[in-house]
């Protein structure tokens, strides 16, 4: 299994690296070459209040990857309704299968093998633009970004934005 | 609440196939928040070790393997359309072990198995394998 996990994440390095960077994002390995540590920088959305900030995130592998799916985490201070106040990303394709008898539905939603770096990186940034709103990872960026998204949400995210920038 | 699932939710199947403490260790342990969070259970999910299972876990598992091996296997020789296993990414190469799900969706042996134990689904199409399995038996 371990040897699996490495080749497929050494392949979608190698991919990685061709990109320029112009799908909303840059990833590589984390300082200390370990293939199940990564290092994203997400571009915040264009016409979002997220526009203009660079976040930087980590994805941890398991090591029966692409079994189990990454889990995420930016290290960047994010206000958003689904990242919790530590940074983890909560949303449905970084969330294992379950059992599929009782959830074929919500099956379709979670993770799967077949998902790269790439898609759920691409997730995330669509995550960024439209939030969940059913189920806040973090209750308070939800209910600005339901009662005060022009007031208090756009305040608070403009100022990640401003800090992410600094941090470059 | 409850978008984001603590931990390890998968079911029990994914016991038999990797060391959930190293794989806790990788990712660190789990944030403080997550205690008070409430679990996600689509099956039990407690974390236990093989021996720990009950009789009918035990059953269960027997019988989804014994549901997978079911599955058409072969050999790639080249003809097929399918050549790349979404899985691991890689071309198939001659003479590589496959699986045949019943949508038609093809993988590595090795690739597909390990999945099919912790979801019996296809993870291409998401068609649930052992409906369609069930009713190929049926209309023979
Ligand atoms: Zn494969
Ligand atoms: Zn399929």
């Amino acid at each position: 299994m371990t040897t699996g996990a490495s080749m497929l994440l050494k392949k979608q390095l190698k991919e990685m690296e061709s990109k320029d960077g112009t799908q909303g994002f840059s990833a590589g390995l984390s300082e200390d070459d370990d293939l199940f540590k990564w290092e994203v920088i997400i571009y915040g959305p264009p016409d979002t209040y997220f526009e203009g900030g660079f976040f930087k995130a980590e994805l941890l592998f398991p090591q029966n990857y692409p079994n189990s799916p990454p889990k995420m985490r930016f290290v960047s201070e994010m206000w958003h309704p689904n990242i919790d106040k530590n940074g983890d990303v909560c949303i449905s394709i970084l969330h294992e299968p379950g059992d599929d008898k009782w959830g074929y539905e919500e099956a379709s939603e979670r993770w799967r093998p077949v998902h790269s770096i790439e898609s759920i990186l691409i997730s995330v940034i669509s995550m960024l633009s439209s939030p969940n709103d059913e189920s806040p990872a973090n209750v308070d960026a939800g209910k600005e970004w339901r009662d005060d998204y022009q007031g208090a949400f756009k305040r608070n995210v403009r100022r990640t934005v401003k800090k992410s920038q600094e941090l470059l | 609440m409850g978008n984001c699932l603590t931990g390890h939710a998968a079911d029990d199947l994914s016991l038999l196939h990797e060391e959930p403490d190293r794989v806790s260790e990788r990712l660190g342990p789990p944030p403080p928040y997550q205690e008070a969070a409430p679990v996600y259970h689509l099956s039990p999910n407690q974390r236990r070790t093989v021996s720990q299972l009950t009789e009918e876990e035990q059953v269960k598992i027997a019988q989804r393997i014994g549901l997978i091996q079911h599955l058409p296997t072969g050999e790639y020789d080249g003809t097929k359309k399918a050549r790349e296993c979404v899985i691991c990414m890689l071309d198939f190469q001659i003479g590589d072990a496959l699986r045949y799900l019943p949508c038609m969706h093809t993988y590595h042996v090795k690739c597909i198995d390990d999945w099919l134990m912790r979801s019996f689904t296809c993870p291409s199409c998401m068609e649930p394998v052992d409906a369609a399995l069930l009713s190929t038996y049926e209309s023979r």
